[in-house]
Parts: structure tokens; C-alpha cells; sequence
């Protein structure tokens, strides 16, 4: 457990955020890092058939995802310094701007999941794809998990729980900066 | 400037090399050595998103040794990525 320094303050007082938070963030980063090196790996086994598969991508759609993302995170950076400073109607207009992009990235990762079922790709077409869909399909239902809590935290609008969720968020957009170039752009 | 903002454009711009190194290599503008280099460019390019989004929109800023804690642990990690990239 947390031991208490000669002032009586812990060393994880210094976080930003709560330490369960952390926790969260510390739980998610370790699961999408095995993922990401397991794909690295065992694209070693394949790599003509991983570069082949990967030219089925839609790199732009998922280069314009990556700006949609970073920006989303922007915005709701902005809306927990808001509500800090007793801004509540603006971080409520931050945070619900940052989740309206959030949906934007469900919507083009929607369409590029739709594109790979029209040419009859799916988990198993090659495992270069069961990586793909595992990965930013998991992705995919942590963005939207941080809508919903992105809009939960707008509605209530307290310090704390602002910056609890926004924490959430920059996790996922810190998550997607290591998945777009692993998976989309790496040749 | 609020160091958001900051770490917002410089997200922006890293994206856009990212993203413009990976097209020269599809177009075939960069091919054996340059082309694995374009890579090796790429992941240190995500690698300093992934530190700007920890620093800047998670404030690890605000506390160094926890900063210091998680770039210690993220540059291994890039070591590693970096590593299985070459190996192939």
C-alpha cells in the first residue's frame, strides 16, 4: 500500500487525477502494448502476407481518425480546465464537442469495418486482420465507452469527476497514437 | 498560449509527418534502407505523440518523477516495437 512520506503526504498525492484512474489508464496501456507487440511478432512469421493485408487498409479514413482523436483530447483538456476555474458552461461545451468527435471516430471506423465486409474480409481472411479487428475493434469499444462517460461528466460538471473521465479519454487517444502506425502505416 | 493548445499543434504537425513518411514509402519515394528508416522515423514519431499526450493532456508535467517513471517505461517499450519492426 501507499506509505506516507515524513510530511504525511503519499508520493502518488503528486498525480494528477485520482490514483484509481491510474490504474485504469496503468491496466489498459499494459493489454493494448501485449497486443500491439504480439502483432509485431507475429508479423515476423508473415511479413509479405502482413504488407499485403495491410494494403487493404484505409490509411487516409484512419490518418483523418487520428486528427479527429487528438483533437477530441484537446477539447476535453480544455473543458477539465474549464470546469477547474468555474467554467461549467463552457466545460460543458468542450466536453460535448469532445464527445461529438469521438462519435465522428465511431462513424469512419464504422465505414472502414463495412468497406472490409464488402470485399469479404473478416477475422479469419489472414492474421494480419484477426490483430486488426481484435485491436481496433477493442479500441473502437473504448471510444465509445468514452463518449458515454464524456457526456456523463459534462452533465454533472464537478472538478473531480471531470477530470476523471477526461483522464479516460487521452488513455484511448494515447492508446490510438501507438495503433495507427503499428497497424496502418508500419511497412 | 495554454500548454494544451501547444501540445495539441504539435500532436497535429507529428501526425502529418507520420502520416506523409508512410505515403512516400507506399509510393515507392522511399525503398530499401530509406524506406526501413521511414519506419524506424515513424515509430520514434509516435513516440514522441505518445509522451506529449502524457506530459501535456494527462499533466504528468505536474509531477516528474511520475513523468519520468512513465517516459523511462514508454521508451522501453518503443525499444521493443522498434526492435520487432527491424526484425522483420
Amino acid at each position: 500500500m501507499t506509505q506516507p512520506t515524513d510530511t504525511g503526504r503519499s508520493p502518488f498525492d503528486d498525480l494528477p487525477g485520482d490514483l484509481m484512474i491510474w490504474v485504469l489508464i496503468v491496466s489498459e496501456l499494459l493489454v493494448f502494448g501485449a497486443g500491439l507487440a504480439a502483432f509485431l511478432g507475429v508479423r515476423l512469421t508473415d511479413p509479405a502476407g502482413f504488407a499485403a493485408a495491410q494494403d487493404h487498409l484505409h490509411r487516409a479514413a484512419a490518418g483523418v481518425n487520428t486528427l479527429v482523436l487528438v483533437t477530441s483530447g484537446w477539447l476535453a483538456a480544455l473543458g477539465a480546465q474549464a470546469v477547474a476555474a468555474g467554467r461549467v458552461a463552457r466545460s460543458r461545451a468542450l466536453l460535448t464537442a469532445a464527445a461529438g468527435l469521438g462519435v465522428v471516430f465511431v462513424a469512419v471506423k464504422w465505414a472502414e469495418y463495412a468497406g472490409k465486409a464488402a470485399q469479404g474480409i473478416g477475422v479469419e481472411t489472414h492474421p494480419f486482420f484477426t490483430f486488426y479487428y481484435l485491436i481496433t475493434g477493442f479500441h473502437a469499444a473504448h471510444v465509445a465507452a468514452g463518449i458515454v462517460v464524456l457526456v456523463l461528466v459534462a452533465i454533472r460538471a464537478r472538478p473531480r469527476e471531470v477530470e476523471a473521465g477526461t483522464a479516460f479519454w487521452h488513455m484511448v487517444d494515447l492508446v490510438w497514437v501507438l495503433v495507427f502506425p503499428v497497424i496502418y502505416l508500419l511497412r | 498560449m495554454a500548454q494544451v493548445t501547444k501540445a495539441w499543434i504539435l500532436l497535429l504537425a507529428l501526425s502529418g509527418a507520420s502520416t506523409a513518411l508512410s505515403v512516400a514509402v507506399m509510393r515507392g519515394m522511399l525503398t530499401g534502407t530509406a524506406a526501413t528508416l521511414g519506419g524506424v522515423a515513424i515509430l520514434t514519431l509516435a513516440w514522441a505523440k505518445a509522451r506529449t499526450i502524457l506530459n501535456a493532456y494527462l499533466r504528468l508535467d505536474e509531477a516528474p518523477a511520475f513523468r519520468r517513471g512513465f517516459g523511462l517505461t514508454l521508451a522501453l517499450y518503443a525499444l521493443l516495437l522498434l526492435a520487432l519492426y527491424l526484425a522483420g
